[in-house]
This record gives C-alpha cells, structure tokens and sequence, in this order.
C-alpha cells in the first residue's frame, strides 16, 4: 500500500517538474500557460492522492483551491493577456535551450543534494518526491532570471509557488489550512497586481521585454 | 485584547474609510491623521504593559501577541505610520497629486501599515509570512503613482524580487514546519513562534539550519541585504517620499524582524554559530556593495536608499555579536527608523521643490530652503553617524561589541567602510547645501507646520545620543533575553 502510494507520488511530482521543464525549450507563451495549467491540475491530483493515502481531509480543500485558482482562474487571466500581446514572442533568453537543460539538469541534481537531510530523517511515505519539488523551486528560480519577456517571469514565478506547495504537501502534508488559505489569497492578490504592472510596462514601454527596463543604474 | 484592536484596527479603519468615501478628501485625510495617532498610543501601551512584566496576548492559541521585540516593532511602524498620515498627500495644500492619487495612496499606505503591524504582532509564523508577503502587494502599487518609465521600471522589479525573496522565506517556513513535524508529528499549533521555540531543542540541527538559509535569503531580500538587494534603490527613489520613508524606515526593519523570530528558534536548537557565520557574510557585503555605490552616487535619494542598505548590513553583523551585538543592533534599528524616514520626508520636500533629484542640480540648498536644508543637513550628520546623534551611539556600542566578542579585524574592516561611506555623503550634502539656488527655483519655505513632527524626530536622535532612557533599555534587554544565546 505504502509503496503504491510513493509511486504514485513520485510519478506526480516527476510530472509536476516535467511542466515546469517546459518553460526551457517551448517558445511562445500558450506553451508556457499550457503547462502551467497541467502543471497546476498534476498538483492537485498529487494533493488529493496524498489526502486519500495520508488520511488527511484537510488538503482535499486544499486541491480544490489549487485547481480553481491555479487550474483556471489565473491561467484563463493569463490567456486573455496572452491574446492582449500575441505579437511578442520570447526571443532570444539570455541563455540558449541547450545551456539551459544542462543548467537545469544540474539545479535539478542539486536539489537532491539540498534535501538529503529531509528525505533521510522523514518517516512519510511522500519523501521521495521532496528533491523533485525542491528541484523545481530551483528550475523555476532560474526560468525567471534568464528570460525577458514579463509575462514569462511570471509563469516562472507561478511555477515557484507550485514547487513550494508541492514540498509542503509530499514533506508535511501541508501546513494547517488556514495558514494555507491565507498564501492563496496572496498569491491571488500577487498575480492581481503582477498583471497590473505587465499591462504597465506594455502601455509605458510599448512592448513587455525587460530588457527596456534600464533606465535605473547605480 | 482591546490593546490590539486599537493598534491594528485604526489603520484598517482608515483604508476602508477611504475606500468608501469619495469625496471630502481632506476631512477623510484629517480622520485618518488623528486615527493614526491612536495605534501609536496603543503601541505605547504595549510597551508600558512590558514594563510592567506582562507580554499582552490575545485570541485562541496566543494568535496576537506583543513581546519586546514585537512592542519595538509596532511603536516603530506606527511612529513612521502616523509621520505618513500627517504629512502624506491630501492634507497640505501644496502638493502634486490629484484626487484619484490621493485616495488610492491613502487606500494602500494604510494597508501597508496594517500588514506590517499585523505582522509584528502574529504569533503565528505563517501569518507573518503572509502579511509580509502581503506588505509587498500593497506598497508596489504605490510607487508608480505618478506613471513614468522609471517608476513602472522601479515597481517591476521590486514586486519580482521581492515576490520570489518571499516565496523563498515561505519554503523556508515550510522546512521548519517540516521538522516540527517529524519530531511531534502534525499539529494546528506547530507554526507558533512560541511552540517552535519551546521544541527547538530537539529539532533536528540540519534541516533547521537548512530552513534557515532560505529565512535568511527569502527576508533578507525584502529587508534588502546583499546580493538580493537590487530592487531596493530603484524602488526607494521613485517610491513618493512618504511611502520611501516607510519603506526605508520600517519595511526593511519588519522583514528583519522575521529573520530574528526564526534566528531565536535556530539559536535555540544549534547554538549561535551557524546564524552568526550567515549573517556576518550577508551583513558585511550589504555594507561593502552600499558604501562604494554612495562614492559614484548622483541622485539624492538613491544616496539615502544606499545608506539603508549600508544601515542594514550594520545591525545584521551586530546580530552576530553576541548579547550585547543583539542589543547595539536594536538600538540601531529604532535609530535608523526615526533618521530614515525623516530623512526621506525632507528629501521629498526638495524634490518638490528643485524639481530634480539629482545631486548636482541641486544648490543653495540652504538659501532656498533654510529650515528644510538645515534638518536636512542635521539628519545626514546624524545617518553617517556623528554625535551627538542616536546612530553615533549604538554604532559604538556595535563596534564595541565586536572588538568584546574578539572579532577586530571584522571591526576594523566595517569602520573603514563606514569612513567611506560618511566621507562621499559628506560630499554630496556639501554639494547641495551651498552657493546660490539653482536658477527658477522659488526661495522661501513652503508648509512651516509639517517641517515639526520631522524636527521632533531629530530632537528624538539628540536625546537618544546623550543618554539611553531607562524604558528603552529595559524593552531592549528584553529582546536580548528573546533572541536568546
């Protein structure tokens, strides 16, 4: 039983960080808020098996919230500003798709060697996923560094909150649910007000590439 | 309970009261003022309460609760919370904002405050992680408020960083819940700061410190610590001047509050080592990166957002030092609360004026304006640290904490930075205070009226240079006590 159930969650989470791996080569935004929505539905069903397994009731509200807000609000948002700037395509990154997949193959490794404590000392079945979600946070970390279009360091900066979310869920179960309403809210109110600025920087600079955005120094 | 209502329901109060009335834009902002005055006198209380021996805490599971460190904290915000309402756009006539800017600052600045005090306040770790989180949304909506290319850049990056800082910070909590969990299993209580102290001992070292690193990175960038600390200068200097005097003022110290709550879990589980190592690196390359970039600097507030970051990095390496490090550190910060943020004001005031923010346009400072100039010149002897100013004081107390705690070479490397740093903002500020006044700007001053809470904050630094009241120390030993050894 115990067994299935750490397949389970390790095919979850390798999916979960497979999405987020979308982002270094696809070109083109629609990609980009694709995978974030699978990405966020793959979440919500790893939340809802670990309810089911762990017995913890709690994160069913919890998967419903991730799948409502990340599964389809934000993502139809982020479509309707997709379609506002369909013309812009994220060019060239500042690192190229090769680089990037060695980049990421390394922070992915990485994050194994970060959690060795956490996997060594838990006692949960769901451990084996914790490098996974850690190396997302790592990939996604580097996603928005790297590229130049707005709207794509905030897909970036949405897939870090998923690989936050799915370290909390696979290493503790989640934290209790009213801390966890809480962060939705926020992350709600932070893509409210990220997509204020993106509209922004388009009707200030006439295009959503960062690269413009050189005005300050020193 | 009615403690906490009255310090966090005033500034709610006034949000919600500007949010739903449109007109009487001055009546609202003269509420707001006399409101902002209650939550200080709450924070007040508080302290007065710890005087007394008693830590006020209200709700189910302790959710309120006012230590020292968190009464320092909330009597810092509301000061710098109260200065914004009385001197903010809407209330003196001469200022250029329309309406619509003027109720949405008001809106916003107020939400601001309520997170930062909520966050103070919460004993709950996780709800100070989200009202942190929370004083990010409300304060980047705030600084393009006049739309310029600058400004949009500014707001940009600051809510980017300061998002992923945060998120960071949030991975962090969640590792310490982490190994809370594994120790006593899941519980609704673990996420209290006083729970997690209580069980730090038997927390398992390595994942601790682990959550640690990223507590230290997630706050550190919104407290504006180096490498992370990029966004801060741009926000800071196209932020309007009050709300650059409560992020510079309080902001940086509220994220540096949540630092020290997990540094007192982490001390109590592994000893001081580990923290003060981390600290020491971040806190010397903040003051490192701030004082050469105050050697090349041309715009006036972009000098005082540097100086935060220098101030900064100072408190974080006196966090290092051992007890009395802890106690110089906390002394600093209220120091660098009051300068700041005067600071900031003054320096929107001639903004206002000169029209420009850079240093080298600026001149005959002190013909123009006299008072203005004079403070202005007052408070930057004061931030570089001279006596008979606050800042001089607990900068020595910092420094001799070190030398005490057998770190000189630390010591003698941060006081050359500080030369440094007080030499090119000594030139700067000569640059501006002298010769004749730049060609079409009117001379005289404007508003005398609100030139007087600014100059009752330097009279503050005075009397903290020359003595160090009894409260004070007694709320600041208490805090040593909190952080614990």
């Amino acid at each position: 039983m115990d067994s299935a159930f750490s397949q389970l969650c390790v095919l979850g989470s390798s999916l979960v960080l497979i999405f987020g791996l979308i982002l270094l080569w696809r070109r083109g935004v629609t990609a980009y808020i694709n995978a974030f929505m699978w990405q966020s539905i793959v979440l919500a069903a790893v939340t809802v098996i670990v309810a089911r397994f762990g017995n913890v009731a709690e994160l069913y509200w919890v998967a419903v919230c991730l799948l409502l807000l990340k599964g389809l609000v934000i993502p139809r948002l982020l479509r309707r500003m997709e379609r506002r700037f369909s013309a812009e395509r994220e060019l060239e990154p500042y690192v190229n798709t090769a680089t990037s997949m060695v980049v990421a193959g390394l922070l992915v490794l990485f994050g194994y060697a970060v959690t060795r404590p956490l996997v060594a000392l838990s006692h949960l079945p769901t451990r084996v996923g914790v490098p996974l979600a850690m190396g997302l946070v790592l990939v996604s970390l580097f996603v928005v560094i790297s590229r130049k279009k707005a709207l794509t360091q905030v897909v970036g900066f949405l897939m870090l909150e998923n690989g936050l979310a799915l370290l909390a869920v696979l290493g503790t179960y989640g934290i209790p649910l009213i801390v966890e309403l809480g962060v939705f809210l926020d992350a709600l109110m932070g893509f409210l007000v990220m997509q204020i600025f993106v509209y922004q920087i388009h009707e200030t600079f006439e295009s959503i590439d960062v690269e413009q955005l050189n005005q300050l120094r020193h | 309970m009615r403690t906490f209502a009255l310090l966090l329901g005033p500034s709610l109060l006034s949000a919600l009261l500007a949010t739903v009335v449109q007109p009487y834009q001055r009546i609202v902002g003269g509420v707001n003022a006399v409101l902002s005055l209650i939550s200080l006198g709450a924070g007040l209380a508080l302290w007065g309460e710890l005087l007394a021996g008693r830590v006020v805490t209200s709700g189910p599971g302790e959710f309120l609760r006012a230590d020292a460190l968190s009464t320092l904290l909330a009597v810092c915000v509301s000061v710098v919370g109260a200065l914004a309402a009385w001197l903010g756009p809407g209330l003196s006539r001469d200022d250029d904002y329309d309406g619509v800017q003027v109720r949405r600052f008001r809106i916003f600045v107020n939400l601001f405050t309520f997170t930062m005090l909520f966050a103070v306040t919460s004993n709950n770790v996780g709800f100070m992680w989200i009202a942190i989180e929370a004083t990010t949304i409300t304060s980047a909506l705030l600084i393009p408020l006049h739309v310029t290319k600058a400004s949009v850049e500014a707001s940009w990056k600051y809510i980017l960083i300061g998002s992923i800082g945060i998120a960071l910070a949030f991975g962090g909590t969640v590792l310490g819940y982490f190994d809370f969990v594994n120790m006593a299993g899941r519980h609704e209580a673990a996420l209290n700061w006083t729970v997690l102290v209580a069980s730090a001992p038997h927390l398992h070292p390595q994942v601790i410190q682990l959550a640690f690193v990223f507590i230290l990175v997630g706050y550190g960038t919104k407290a504006g610590l180096a490498p992370m600390h990029t966004w801060l200068p741009d926000a800071h200097a196209e932020a309007p001047a009050p709300l650059s005097a409560m992020m510079s003022g309080v902001l940086l110290a509220v994220a540096l509050y949540a630092v020290v709550r997990w540094q007192a879990v982490v001390n109590a589980a592994v000893g001081r080592g580990f923290t003060d190592s981390l600290y020491i690196a971040l806190g010397v390359l903040s003051i490192l990166i701030a004082s050469f970039s105050l050697v090349i600097q041309r715009n006036y507030k972009r000098m005082l957002a540097y100086s935060s970051i220098e101030h900064t990095g100072l408190i974080c390496v006196g966090l290092a030092l051992g007890p009395l490090g802890t106690f110089a550190a906390m002394l600093h910060l209220l120091n660098h609360t009051l300068a700041k943020s005067t600071m900031f004001f003054l320096a929107g005031r001639i903004l206002h004026r000169y029209g420009t923010a850079e240093i080298g346009r600026v001149s005959g400072l002190l013909r123009a304006m006299p008072w203005t100039g004079g403070l202005f010149a007052t408070g930057l002897l004061a931030v570089i640290g001279l006596p008979p100013f606050g800042l001089f004081l607990s900068e020595f107390a910092l420094v001799r904490a070190g030398f005490a705690a057998g770190r000189p070479w630390l010591m003698g490397l941060v006081l050359v930075l500080m030369t440094l740093a007080f030499v090119s903002m000594i030139g700067h500020l000569n640059r501006m205070l002298y010769g004749a006044p730049t060609a079409g700007v009117p001379v005289g001053e404007g508003s005398h009226w609100s030139l007087i809470p600014l100059a009752a904050c330097i009279a503050a630094l005075l009397v903290l240079g020359v003595a160090l009241p009894t409260p004070l120390a007694t709320l600041l030993r208490q805090i040593v006590e909190i952080v614990g050894s």
